[in-house]
């Protein structure tokens, strides 16, 4: 459960406050797919990182799972980190030195897993590429790396997955796949997926909608939502 | 702690070629360190294994007089009280030998030790025949001389030698002798003959030059120190020096000690070279690893076990580029010729050396490649605190840093003091390490506000119509650039090199002003005052010249009654500082080199009481001064003389010498003196031996040094010391080198996205390569300047305040220094990113 209460972010630019997100109350369910749509500099990014614990908001609070994490210090929001949020980022973000194993294998160690290798092994496998465990960042492909991303996301079975544009970087045919794995993650593990995009396609896949301009949100539920199963349980929350 | 073990082995596997600088830049450090101490304490513990062999006794006691029959009298007391004891004497001179027979110019000078039968009580003579030594050999005027002898005078052993009016024949070779000091200087090659015959030569006449010894060896070693310390307190009043082999050990033990701790002292300042390439190496290597940083806190890493990474990281390729360094001081020792070893193990008489490493050398030299590296790499390894996984969403959000960084602050006071104590430690003395560090510290800011300064000069080339060159003065100045690095780095380097080229052509250019054709070449000491008149003739006749005959007297201080300065006895007078023994003279006027400062150079009035002049540095820095009581011991007379003035003397014109007592006429004429000669020799060889070779012939005590050998000796001298200082600077040359290349290799990253955008744009490649060579050659260029300019400092420093001498100032040595510095650098630059030129840029482009 994710609980944004009066959360605010102004910066000073040029010597004049900058008000990039406007105060904003939101509150995201456990298990729901929310998609934050907005145009360039309308603050979506911002969002995500106040909700990560990545930036700290001017006003307001981030409540993780009853955890006020703003007034969480460097440490702890790592250990939060580790233990409940996974990240997919545009631009992958994998380290360049190790193997699309290994990089899957760092979020395990540094939980203490017991037996890191074999999570990871199966989670390489859950996104197909198992062969290519034991190439480097540079070897793989966009497509291959954002899954490799995804993988190393999942790899402390994180009830919360944020994804900063995880198709923004790929062809439409990558990002179809990438897309795909997010949804698959969602609804056979029950993890709340908070995605940035700026592709209304792929936003409208997701249960509810945020569409932000200017540091100003709004809240709906996509028209373009498959109906069924999925339309009840967003209807019941 | 497994994750941060795991992490360390990967990113090791990766960034090992990155840091390959930082691991030599170590390397080459740790084993200067290692190879300096291992020689060192080799050589101390083959020293310790003969330090009896060197003195040839348990105690020694030593005079440049007569024994008079008071100190005999003296010394038998004590000594009967000790049963089993036993004794012998030596005596030494320095004198000439020539070749007898007719028609031979033959001579040299030579240092003649009469010996009796028990000498040597420890240590034996090598003879070049392989025999045992025994006195036999001495007996019947024979004589062992010293190898080089035989080849200076073209002669065999069982050929004959003339000293004084004595024949003697040659009877073998010495290889190596007990009983000769380590490193001491000498006049000429070792004759070794009867204790009596010296006697016999006729040298030994009151005034000359003679050192007697009488060495002592003690049955039961307990009691070495009280008889020792008895015998001084017996002979407090005389000019009797006593001591033990005990001593001449720690004497040895400390200046060796010393000698060690210096030079590893010079180790350290290169493994802070290195340390400065290791924090520029961290420094960038922390940028390029920033988004790293951030991905591993996005999921989930703590700071400290980010940090804990990298610190062991650092302390990993520490002890790598360490161990490095101790294989590198290994072959170094490896490769030393034995023949280079033989000769220095012969020349200090010891029997063997070791030139393996030494256990406690390989120790420290790794501790302090460790240390060092932990100490430079921490400061910029705390940037990674600033490494927000924010970045990952946001480029440059991690650049913001606001107010004081109080943590860096103290770090980097911590990391300050570490290194006082690192530096203290290798040199023994705290006080050393802060003088070394605070030294250092002083050298790089001074060179680093040169550095700003020149930078700032070259601003105006921002504006040059010249594309490469606006480009190339651009890249110095913008964010992240290496400039201050490298100008450190290499500034430093050069500094060394060009200071020392520096001060050798300073020293050479004084040696050559002294050697100026009206400067006197020969000097005759030792002549006897019945000799005086027929010598001058002699001499004028020969050398179409009038030659300075100088009366000499040698006197001792053995009392003052100043205003600042009240001396009883020889005790006092040793801890004044004014112990030694003085050569003085008398004249009644001043010479060319010398003028009054205060007082009066001998008044019209006839003097009351004798009346002495002394050197202004007696003055300054003894505290005598006009009007005091100087009570001097002239060959056993007592003479009381009352100091009437001050006189400064320009040490450097040395024609007229210099005497830091001048006695006014009258007092000393009745005392036993001799007279010395200076004068201009004949510039022919043959002319010259063949005066030497009359001069020996007719006045045997006389003896003649070759000032030009000489020159030629401290030359050889100077050549050594130079050629040392000139290794260490170019050890930190290469360090500065190797810090420099690393600089380059790190930024190449940067630069492949820039040539890959400029050639997308249209540069070519000689365009870019124009503008490498420019970029590095204005920073070499710079760091050339830095280093002159400090050079210049520092020679005269040097020159001025510890030779003593005048200074020069160089510029063809500093321009030159400058250009090649420029020229090194620049072609490093350009080499070292030829990659970069020849990336294909779409590659480069796409991997953005």
């Amino acid at each position: 459960m994710i609980e944004l209460k009066g959360v605010s972010k102004t910066v000073t630019s040029g010597g004049e406050p900058l008000t990039i997100l406007h105060p904003l109350d939101l509150s995201v369910p456990s298990g729901q797919f929310l998609s934050i749509i907005g145009p360039s500099g309308s603050g979506k990014t911002t969002l995500l990182g106040l909700i990560a614990g990545l930036d700290t908001p001017s006003t307001g609070d981030v409540i993780i799972d009853g955890v006020k994490i703003t007034s969480l210090d460097e440490d702890r929001l790592a250990q939060l980190r580790s233990s409940k949020i996974g990240f997919v980022f545009q631009f992958f973000h994998l380290i360049p030195s190790l193997s699309a194993f290994e990089n899957v294998m760092v979020p395990l160690e540094i939980a203490g897993s017991p037996r890191p290798a074999d999570k990871a092994a199966q989670l390489l496998s859950e996104v197909g590429l198992t062969d290519r465990g034991h190439h480097y960042p540079s070897q793989l492909s966009g497509g291959e790396q954002q899954r490799v991303a995804i993988a190393r996301a999942l790899a402390n079975d994180p009830p919360i997955l944020l994804a900063d544009e995880p198709t923004g970087n790929l062809d439409s045919k990558n990002g179809q796949l990438v897309v795909e794995l997010l949804m698959q993650v969602h609804t056979s593990r029950n993890t709340t997926v908070v995605m940035v995009t700026h592709d209304a396609e792929v936003a409208a896949r997701s249960e509810v909608l945020l569409t932000m301009r200017d540091g100003r949100t709004d809240v709906s539920v996509p028209s373009a939502f498959p109906r069924g199963a999925e339309e009840e349980k967003a209807v019941e929350r | 702690m497994s994750f941060v073990v795991r992490m360390l082995l990967r990113e090791l596997r990766s960034s090992w070629r990155r840091l390959i600088f930082f691991f030599l830049c170590v390397a080459v450090g740790v084993g200067g360190i290692v190879a300096l101490r291992s020689v060192i304490q080799n050589v101390r513990v083959a020293l310790m294994a003969e330090a009896r062999t060197l003195t040839a006794g348990d105690v020694y006691l030593r005079t440049d007089q007569s024994w008079t029959d008071d100190i005999r009298a003296i010394v038998d007391e004590r000594l009967r009280e000790i049963p089993g004891i036993g004794r012998t004497e030596t005596v030494d001179t320095t004198t000439m030998v020539r070749v007898p027979g007719e028609g031979r110019v033959r001579t040299k000078v030579v240092e003649l030790r009469g010996v009796q039968p028990q000498f040597p009580f420890y240590g034996r003579f090598e003879l070049g025949s392989g025999e045992r030594y025994s006195y036999e050999l001495l007996q019947d005027r024979g004589a062992l001389v010293g190898p080089e002898l035989l080849t200076q005078l073209g002669l065999q052993v069982g050929e004959r030698i003339a000293v004084g009016d004595i024949e003697f024949t040659i009877r073998d070779v010495i290889v190596s002798e007990p009983g000769r000091q380590l490193g001491g200087f000498s006049f000429g090659p070792r004759v070794l003959v009867a204790f009596g015959a010296v006697e016999e030569t006729g040298l030994l006449t009151f005034a000359s030059r003679a050192n007697r010894q009488l060495l002592l060896r003690v049955p039961d070693e307990a009691g070495v120190d009280p008889l020792v310390e008895r015998l001084e307190e017996d002979l407090r009043e005389a000019f009797v020096r006593v001591g033990s082999y005990r001593r001449t050990e720690s004497r040895i033990e400390r200046n060796l000690g010393r000698t060690e701790n210096y030079l590893s002292l010079l180790g350290f300042v290169v493994v802070i070279l290195g340390g400065l390439g290791v924090w520029s190496v961290t420094r960038v290597f922390v940028q390029q690893r920033l988004r790293t940083v951030a991905v591993l806190r996005c999921l989930g890493a703590t700071t400290a076990r980010v940090i804990a990474i990298y610190v062991l990281q650092v302390a990993a390729l520490g002890l790598g580029g360490s161990l490095l360094g101790v294989g590198v001081a290994q072959v170094a020792l490896w490769s030393v010729p034995a023949s280079l070893t033989d000769q220095a193990v012969t020349a200090a008489g010891l029997g063997t050396l070791s030139m393996a490493l030494t256990g406690s050398a390989v120790l420290q030299g790794v501790a302090v490649g460790v240390l060092v590296s932990l100490l430079f790499a921490v400061v910029p390894l705390l940037d990674i605190r600033h490494a927000k996984p924010l970045l990952l969403l946001r480029q440059g959000a991690a650049s913001e840093r606001r107010g004081v960084d109080w943590l860096q602050s103290g770090v980097v006071a911590v990391v300050g003091v570490a290194l006082v104590l690192v530096a203290g430690w290798q040199a023994s003395s705290l006080e050393v390490g802060l003088y070394a560090v605070g030294g250092f510290a002083v050298v790089a800011a001074v060179l680093h506000l040169i550095g700003r300064a020149l930078t700032l000069a070259i601003q105006p080339l921002q504006t040059s119509t010249w594309f490469p060159l606006r480009h190339a003065v651009l890249n110095l100045t913008r964010p992240g650039n290496q400039t201050r690095v490298i100008l450190l780095s290499v500034g430093l380097g050069s500094f060394f090199i060009i200071g020392v080229q520096v001060l050798q052509s300073n020293l050479l250019s004084n040696f050559a002003l002294e050697l100026r054709d009206d400067s006197p070449d020969m000097f005759l000491i030792d002549i006897q005052e019945d000799q005086v008149a027929g010598l001058r003739a002699t001499l004028e006749r020969r050398t179409e010249t009038t030659p300075q005959l100088l009366p000499v007297l040698r006197a001792r201080v053995t009392g003052v009654e100043g205003k600042t300065v009240q001396i009883n006895n020889v005790g006092e007078a040793r801890r004044a500082r004014l112990g030694r023994e003085y050569t003085v003279t008398y004249r009644s006027r001043l010479e060319e080199n010398e003028r009054i400062v205060a007082g009066e150079f001998w008044s019209e009035e006839p003097a009351s009481v004798p009346e002495v002049s002394i050197e202004e540095g007696l003055q300054t820095e003894r505290g005598l001064s006009v009007g005091d009581l100087v009570r001097f011991d002239v060959l056993g007379r007592p003479i009381e003389a009352r100091v009437t003035s001050v006189r400064a003397v320009d040490w450097n014109d040395s024609r007229s010498g210099g005497f830091m007592f001048v006695f006014r006429p009258g007092a000393l004429e009745g005392a036993p003196h001799s007279y010395v000669a200076f004068m201009k020799g004949p510039a022919d060889r043959v002319a010259r031996a063949r005066l030497q070779r009359d001069i020996a012939a007719e006045y045997a005590n006389v003896s003649v040094i070759d000032g030009l050998e000489v020159i030629r000796t401290v030359r050889r001298v100077l050549d050594y010391v130079t050629m040392t200082i000139s290794v260490v600077g170019g050890i930190a040359l290469f360090s500065g080198t190797l810090i420099l290349i690393g600089a380059v290799a790190m930024t190449k990253f940067q630069r492949l996205y820039e040539s890959a955008i400029l050639k997308t744009l249209g540069a070519n490649t000689r365009l870019l390569t124009t503008m490498l060579a420019l970029e590095y050659g204005v920073l070499g260029a710079l760091a050339g300047a830095v280093g002159s300019v400090g050079a210049l400092g520092l020679s005269w420093v040097l020159t001025r305040q510890v030779f003593e001498v005048a200074w020069f100032a160089s510029p063809l040595t500093s321009a030159g220094g400058m250009l090649l510095t420029a020229l090194v650098v620049g072609v490093v630059g350009v080499v070292s990113s030829i990659d970069v030129l020849r990336q294909k840029p779409l590659a480069t482009l796409r991997a953005e």
